[in-house]
């Protein structure tokens, strides 16, 4: 193996191992935003939380081959960018939002 | 590509070594990392790389904060800087083209292309 489109995807596998873990904190960081905001759409910490955990998802997931997964996350960084209380529609969306980038990443176990 | 010297600048250990292992892998070239802004700015004077690879939004110094630091210093105010981003809006991106830094890239990059990419935005020669 010594090409390195090959020796690049063996050192990513190695690393999503390492760091699938982060990736899942991040998730159950938007998921705990999500709660809040669902008792207090206006909670402008939680908003804050949510946002800087889809970022960092946005901008990681699609290097470790879950393209999708960027979008998503990119999805809920905008909608928490709103200003002023979530209305209902924003909840939904980013319940269904994060309900889905859960499952991208279960798509890709640690192997 | 001629052997080069990146420095990457960016709060995320991920984004770091992933973007470490392409441009060493896929390029061959030296490749040295910063976790934040102040560290990254005496890294810069230090080591005098051939560009930086420039992460927007970090904590305490975001990028472009540091972008102007970096401006300010004689001694690295020549090197190009790419700013590394999440998609942002057009607004944003004009915002951060009018800086004045080189070029302007998107996370998640490619690993496979980003030496190529960052190759193609400076001008410097393929091979």
């Amino acid at each position: 193996m010594s090409d390195p489109g090959s020796i690049v995807a063996a050192r990513l596998a190695d690393l999503w191992r390492t760091s699938r873990p982060t990736v899942l904190e991040r998730v159950a960081i938007l998921r705990d935003a999500h709660q809040s905001l669902a008792a207090d759409p206006a909670d402008s910490e939680a908003r804050t939380r949510g946002r800087e955990a889809a970022h960092k998802l946005s901008g990681v997931l699609g290097v470790f081959g879950l393209p999708r997964g960027s979008e998503l996350a990119a999805e809920i960084e905008a909608l928490l960018k709103t200003e002023g209380a979530l209305s209902p529609d924003q909840l939904s969306s980013l319940s269904l939002l994060a309900a889905e980038l859960d499952a991208v990443i279960a798509s890709k176990p640690a192997g | 590509m001629p052997p080069r010297r990146i420095l990457i600048i960016d709060d995320e250990e991920d984004i770091r070594t992933i973007a470490a292992l392409s441009l060493e892998t896929v390029a061959g070239w030296e490749v040295l990392t910063a976790g934040s802004g102040i560290a990254g700015i005496a890294r810069a004077v230090e080591t005098q790389p051939d560009a930086i690879l420039l992460d927007v939004m970090m904590p305490a110094m975001d990028g472009p904060t540091t972008f102007r630091e970096l401006r300010s210093i004689p001694a690295v105010a020549h090197i190009p800087v790419i700013l590394l981003t999440a998609k942002v809006q057009a607004a944003d991106q004009k915002r951060f083209s009018d800086l004045g830094v080189a070029s302007v890239m998107f996370k998640p990059f490619d690993p496979l292309t980003l030496a190529g990419d960052i190759a193609r935005v400076l001008g410097w020669q393929q091979s």
